[in-house]
């Protein structure tokens, strides 16, 4: 029954075939979530575009979409955030270094760097949304001078939800990126900003022509959308890094259709001005 | 390409010995109804059925499908590529199989489901009783005939008209008494499946690219969507019997070692409520299709509109199963699209 070439069939090979790859080091971040550094058990160079995402399994368990947290500018290595929300996700962060995971990736589309080059850049990341947006955070910050302006917005729900803490010590000090953070919800050593994330839109001065890259909570979107609007910013120019329910992860099991699109291959970065004729979106 | 011709007397030897020869699936009694099974001789076969309860999408897209198998952290892929002979099947549900085909091929070629399609031989029959809820004769335009078959049979008086449209179709004719068909013979075929098209008692009253247009702008009427949907179970059994519904579930089983087992993936279903939902931890979860009336949407939205553009028709071939299968009896694409198109 099982056949061994079926190359004519299918030339790109077998998609639902993982690689492995080996656990290089393991963080615990937050109370729910570990930070993972990869690398290809084969040892082969790590490509993929900001933005991507990979289906990342453990075998008797299954898998689970995951963006990729780490730029490709750094090709031995590749960074995931995996939060404990089930079955495959807790059995992942029991792992520990050495260990062996499986990834089918990288899939679908990622931010539009060509887009992005040369203009200013902000990104907004509210919770885990700044896991996805470290990829092209990462990336823009090993190429600087490719990109004008980089602003970055990073909101949480308190402090103790706060991730890659010394990525955050970095961006504070650097003169070449303007961070600005805030917490729903403050506690006894939080001196910073207390409010929702748009309030970040205060703290700066920001050109109609900047281009925008928002990941986070589906409820956010519209808000910073909003604010962005105030500033002038077109639609086009607006990014949105969709989460979805993905099983497959590419375009055949019909569990992330938003409409007549896929998260998963036509995704999950999406252009707000083609968002807004999918009802199903936001 | 050749038509040929064999006489009632002589086809039941050729399906007897065609089935001794490779695996036959083809249409079957099962108590009053139809369904797709395997025939092992002739007299299992019921060509004169008016459809089937499943279509023959099963062939290619078991309900359960071993896509990798493992052993620890060893693992492979688990390609079948067991060509079948599906044997006996009516336009609309070639349709459908050339829907899923096309579906398949697209983006990311899937090795689960072709490996075997291609290596499968279809061979199309006239429909000789049509269903009372189909509705096949208003879907689509002259050129929405099937593609993806090998070969079409139509029964006629003394005998049956086999049209082979490809080698693997030209290839059956070796296990049976067949000649030339006549022109004669050929025409009475082309007119027996032309006539059956006025056949059935339910019809759309608007052309696919008129109801594409409406349901496609019905989108954010609300009230609509939730009073079509309104005694909706969210069994999902309107998708299930459906032949161009394919969603699927992938879930990881192991063997009673704990150490091997397999990737499988398992029909599903978008009306019933888990389909869309995610659990975003601490309890929380968030689900983008959470009433009847959107997940309903969706599979309206998909059969009529969604697709069209890719596919050059509607995605819903008209074969009545959905109609059928529905314990509220409002799954009805007749209905569902009539009352949209008065609204
Ligand atoms: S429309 Fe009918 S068959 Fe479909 S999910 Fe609802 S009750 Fe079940
Ligand atoms: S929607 Fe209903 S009538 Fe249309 S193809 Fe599917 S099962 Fe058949
Ligand atoms: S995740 Fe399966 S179609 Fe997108």
């Amino acid at each position: 029954m099982t056949a061994t070439d079926y190359s004519q069939v299918a030339p790109q090979g077998n998609i639902f075939l993982p690689k492995e790859c080996k656990i290089v080091n393991v963080k615990q971040v937050t109370e729910l979530e570990r930070h993972f550094t990869l690398k290809h058990a084969d040892g082969s160079k790590v490509k993929f575009e900001p933005g991507q995402i990979m289906e990342v399994s453990l075998f008797g368990f299954g898998e689970i979409p995951i963006g990729y947290a780490s730029s490709p500018t750094r090709e031995n290595t590749f960074d995931i955030v995996i939060r404990t929300v089930g079955r495959v996700s807790g059995a992942v962060n029991k792992l520990n270094e050495g260990d062996s995971l499986f990834i089918r990736g990288p899939l679908g589309h990622g931010f539009p760097l060509e887009d992005l080059r040369k203009k200013d850049v902000l990104i907004v990341a509210g919770g885990i949304g700044l896991c996805p947006t470290r990829s092209l955070i990462q990336y823009i910050t090993d190429k600087r001078s490719e990109f004008k302006r980089f602003i970055l917005f990073y909101g949480t729900k308190d402090p103790s939800q706060q991730m890659f803490l010394d990525d955050i010590a970095k961006w504070k000090k650097a003169n070449d990126v303007e961070y600005h953070e805030t917490v729903d919800r403050g506690d006894s050593n939080w001196k910073g900003n207390v409010g929702v994330i748009t309030e970040l839109f205060k703290k700066t001065e920001l050109s109609a022509d900047t281009r925008v890259v928002i990941c986070g909570p589906p409820i956010m979107f519209r808000f910073v959308v909003a604010e962005c609007e105030k500033v002038g910013i077109k639609y086009e120019n607006i990014y949105l890094d969709l989460e979805r329910r993905m099983k497959c992860g590419v375009g055949k099991c019909g569990h992330c259709q938003i409409n007549d699109k896929y998260a998963c291959i036509d995704g999950p970065v999406f252009r707000y001005s083609d968002l807004k004729k999918l009802e199903e979106a936001l | 390409m050749n038509p040929y011709f064999i006489t009632a007397n002589d086809f039941d030897a050729f399906v007897t010995k065609m089935s001794k020869d490779k695996k036959v699936i083809g249409p079957k009694a099962k108590k009053q109804k139809f369904v797709f099974g395997e025939i092992k001789s002739a007299d299992h076969l019921r060509l004169d059925y008016d459809v089937t309860i499943l279509p023959p999408k099963k062939v290619f897209t078991p309900t359960c499908q071993t896509l990798v198998t493992f052993d620890g952290d060893k693992f492979e892929g688990n390609v079948d590529n067991d060509g079948v002979i599906l044997f006996g099947v009516h336009f609309y549900d070639i349709r459908g199989i050339d829907i899923t085909d096309l579906l398949f091929r697209e983006n990311n070629r899937d090795v689960n489901y072709l490996a075997k399609r291609e290596a499968s031989t279809i061979v199309g029959s006239n429909i000789q009783n049509v269903s009372k809820r189909s509705f096949w004769g208003s879907i689509g335009t002259s050129d929405s005939g099937p593609k993806g078959h090998d070969a079409f049979l139509t029964k006629m008086d003394g005998g049956y008209v086999l049209e082979c449209l490809t080698q693997k179709g030209e290839d059956l004719v070796k296990f049976g008494n067949w000649s030339k068909a006549s022109a004669a013979q050929v025409s009475e075929a082309e007119k027996i499946n032309k006539d059956v098209m006025d056949k059935c008692s339910q019809k759309l009253s608007h052309s696919s690219s008129e109801i594409a247009e409406k349901v496609r702008n019905s989108f954010d009427n609300q009230e609509l969507w939730s009073n079509l949907a309104e005694d909706c179970f969210s069994c999902g059994s309107c998708n299930t019997v459906c032949p161009t519904c394919y969603c699927f579930d992938v879930q990881d089983k192991w063997n009673l070692n704990q150490v091997s087992g397999m990737r499988n993936r398992y029909w599903d279903s978008c009306l019933t409520e888990d389909f869309a939902k995610v659990s975003l931890g601490a309890g929380s979860e968030e689900n983008f299709r959470e009433t009847r009336g959107e997940r309903f949407r969706h599979r309206i939205m998909r059969k009529a509109t969604y697709l069209n553009e890719k596919l050059g028709t509607p995605a819903c071939v008209g074969c009545g199963r959905c109609s059928a299968a529905c314990t509220a009896d409002i799954a009805d694409p007749v209905n569902v699209i009539n009352k949209i198109m008065e609204v």
